[in-house]
């Protein structure tokens, strides 16, 4: 008896240290909230999310490792991954509290985050000049924006468009594709590309689904219409839809582009073994800033860019794309945070080894910067982002329920590849289900 | 007063001993279980307060082709899954149990797959075996045989998860693999007499003597089939896909509570699951007096 008493006051003991532990760090934690922290040699910490590959990775974290130095005070907690899993994560983390301080953001998901109160507004801070963007240009200020609050910074602004390896359009003896080409022009091309390739590939992957943006919202931009309306409605009809997925299907019942199966195959493959990189599909879909990654892993030949193809007499579809940095609205540390946004795109050092990671950086005086320090490869990109930056319009931000209209779509493209469908079949099912998770 | 001073001393250093478990099934289970049950009546983005809709989740779940499709095919894995899994992991702990030499090694051998679980290194092994230029097509082509990709093809992509399951059978295995050594030897020795060949004893001798491990293996089965998620999530990334063949019941509550937001409706989910499995095992339970002989 005296001895299990002893042995149960020691594990209690153990178990009140530990809780013990536990809650003090929570305390600490709360202590340093203080608004002054990062004036205070007082050590704080806090966390910074991103996604990309290992490249991204070691740049982020050298930029990051200068950061440190800066403010010796602050400690930055690293967190990174994939694309798909980074949304994942930080949907799961977000509601669970746990949120990192400053996490990268993206338009197309912004809204979801924002609408729903998880990031922080940074109008006060930009005003007071906390967070200096005097330098950001109005409309790379504005892409930021959602209603009128600043809910995130731009690290760099990107472009898509199609790209191509010289060498591999010299060896099949084709023409490379012209800049302001169209639809049709592009299906032709496919279909040229396909007859010279035979049986060892295909002339572009199967853009009918999956992700909304860029491919199909370009499309429907062209067509005078969006993904959504300013008020959060469906922003396409049925006719856009129709004949997107009608192109789409016609090629790959003419085996111009890949089978479902095929295409389900390389799904979410790494870079160096995806289609376009192993030589099975000749065209790409691509932000420019990720250009050079395919002329490194290539080898041979340069990787060029075109815009995307267009409707004839149509309007441009071009709007501006990026990645960001917000602040969660529950970090303990906010002006730690901001510290850190405005060193990550400001700062010469940080500028000089992001360059055009995630797109050439917003600020002016950044981007002159990064001109001079740039490959090649980069500088076309540059030029490229330069050029067709101007051309860009104003684009509605996505409404709450975008993930679910994108499922909706990526499956409705999917059942149609896979014969389960009829394209008119998918397009009304697609609208009918949209329209009443957009409750319109 | 005086029954709680005694009611103390006679049990209170037992439930003082208990007090960590206490804390760790009230805040652990009992009460996030209560709080899905409370979301699955609620309208919970997660971001802002739930607010009550009384069922319309669960109305909502019998409309939602998705939901059906995920209840099909998880339908499909556990009914065709779990009875192919056991008779596997049946037939050769009978085979290990003829007393060759090496049995350990081979016991842990066998159970290595089952200590894999969902590891991407599996996805990967998988794409391997069964993808378009994988293993198996490899060696049909031996045979003439023109392959399609396994695993991107919705009408094969759930039996090469129910492939994955079976070969994870290890830890059943090492339940019959006991149950047998539970078998009386001199039954097998005047079957001999009587002259029972192998088949027979088997099926007179054996089986009847092991329905009690082969109903812990079926319950365990049923219920871990039922909630199984890795698989699918890692060999389809995440997707369910191809066309939603291999979207498990657990992948589509999780996508619908995770990435869409919606954790009410994935909480109706979740309830909804485990009254399914309590009443799969209610049935199991029920039907076993027919079936299952306890010795003496």
């Amino acid at each position: 008896m005296k001895k299990s008493l002893w042995l149960f006051i020691m594990i209690t003991f153990t178990f009140l240290l530990l809780l013990g532990c536990s809650s003090n760090n929570e305390e600490a934690d709360k202590g340093e909230s203080d608004d002054d922290s990062t004036k205070s040699g007082e050590q704080i910490e806090i966390s910074f999310s991103w996604w990309g590959d290992t490249g991204r990775h070691e740049k982020y974290n050298e930029i990051i490792d200068l950061f440190e130095e800066a403010y010796p005070n602050i400690k930055v907690d690293r967190q990174f991954g994939g694309w798909e899993d980074y949304w994942d994560r930080l949907t799961t983390q977000v509601s669970g509290g746990n949120a990192p301080d400053v996490v990268s953001m993206h338009q197309f998901y912004v809204s979801d985050y924002a609408r729903r109160g998880a990031l922080h507004v940074l109008n006060d801070k930009v005003e007071n000049g906390e967070l200096d963007l005097s330098d950001f240009p109005e409309a790379a200020l504005d892409s930021g924006k959602v209603g009128e609050d600043i809910v995130m910074v731009a690290k760099g602004i990107t472009m898509p468009g199609f790209v191509y390896n010289t060498a591999v359009f010299d060896d099949l003896g084709i023409d490379y594709p012209e800049s302001d080409w169209t639809w049709d022009d592009f299906v032709d091309k496919a279909y040229e590309i396909k007859e010279a390739m035979g049986g060892d590939g295909w002339a572009v992957e199967d853009g009918s689904g999956g992700q909304l943006q860029p491919l199909f919202r370009y499309f429907a931009r062209q067509s005078g219409q969006d993904l959504f309306t300013e008020d959060g409605k469906l922003g396409f009809d049925e006719q856009v839809l129709t004949d997107w997925w009608t192109m789409w299907d016609q090629m790959r019942q003419d085996g111009v582009i890949p089978d479902a199966a095929t295409s389900n195959e390389y799904e979410g493959l790494p870079l160096e073994a995806n289609m376009f990189a192993t030589k099975k599909v000749a065209l790409l879909g691509l932000p420019a800033n990720q250009m050079y990654l395919y002329e490194e892993q290539m080898a041979e030949g340069e990787i060029n860019i075109v815009r995307h193809p267009h409707i004839e007499g149509g309007p441009n579809g071009e709007y501006i794309e990026g990645a960001y940095l917000s602040i969660t609205e529950d970090s303990p540390h906010k002006d730690a945070a901001a510290k850190f946004i405005e060193f990550f795109v400001s700062n010469d050092e940080a500028i000089k080894i992001f360059k055009t990671e995630q797109g050439p950086p917003a600020g002016t005086k950044a981007s002159n910067l990064v001109l001079e320090e740039l490959t090649l490869p980069e500088q076309r990109a540059v030029e490229y982002i330069q050029t067709t930056v101007e051309l860009a319009e104003p684009a509605a931000y996505a409404p709450e329920g975008v993930n679910q209209v994108e499922t909706l779509f990526s499956d409705n493209a999917e059942a149609i590849a896979f014969g389960q469908k009829s394209v008119e079949q998918a397009v009304a099912d697609f609208l009918n289900e949209a329209r009443s998770i957009l409750e319109q | 007063m005086g029954k709680f001073k005694l009611f103390w001393k006679n049990n209170g250093i037992g439930y003082l001993f208990l007090t960590p478990w206490i804390i760790g099934i009230l805040t652990l289970t009992a009460i996030p279980m209560g709080a899905s049950l409370y979301f699955s009546f609620t309208s919970y983005d997660m971001f802002n307060a739930p607010t009550w809709i009384g069922l319309e989740n669960y109305e909502a779940l019998f409309s939602d082709p998705k939901w059906l499709q995920s209840v099909k095919v998880t339908f499909i894995y556990v009914l065709i899954g779990v009875p192919l899994q056991l008779a596997f992991a049946l037939f050769i702990a009978v085979l290990l149990n003829k007393g060759i030499g090496g049995l350990r090694i081979y016991r842990a051998v066998y159970y290595v797959p089952s200590l894999f679980g969902g590891s991407v290194a599996i996805a990967i092994l998988w794409r391997q075996i069964f993808g378009g230029n994988g293993l198996v097509n490899n060696i049909l082509d031996k045979f003439g045989l023109g392959g399609i990709n396994w695993i991107s093809t919705p009408d094969t992509a759930l039996y090469t998860l129910i492939i994955l399951m079976v070969w994870q059978f290890g830890a059943s295995m090492v339940i019959f693999l006991a149950g047998l050594k539970q078998v009386p030897i001199e039954l097998y020795e005047s079957a001999k007499i009587d002259g029972a060949g192998p088949l027979k004893q088997f099926f007179m001798i054996t089986l009847p003597l092991i329905t009690p491990v082969v109903f812990f293996n079926l319950v365990m089965g049923i219920i871990g089939a039922f909630q199984a998620f890795t698989p699918a999530y890692i060999v389809s990334g995440g997707t369910g896909g191809p066309l939603n063949s291999t979207l498990f019941y657990t992948l589509y509550l999780y996508q619908k509570g995770f990435t869409q937001f919606a954790m009410g409706y994935a909480s109706a989910m979740a309830w909804i699951l485990l009254i399914v499995i309590a009443l799969a095992t209610a049935i199991v339970f029920a039907t076993s007096k027919k079936w299952v002989y306890y010795q003496g």
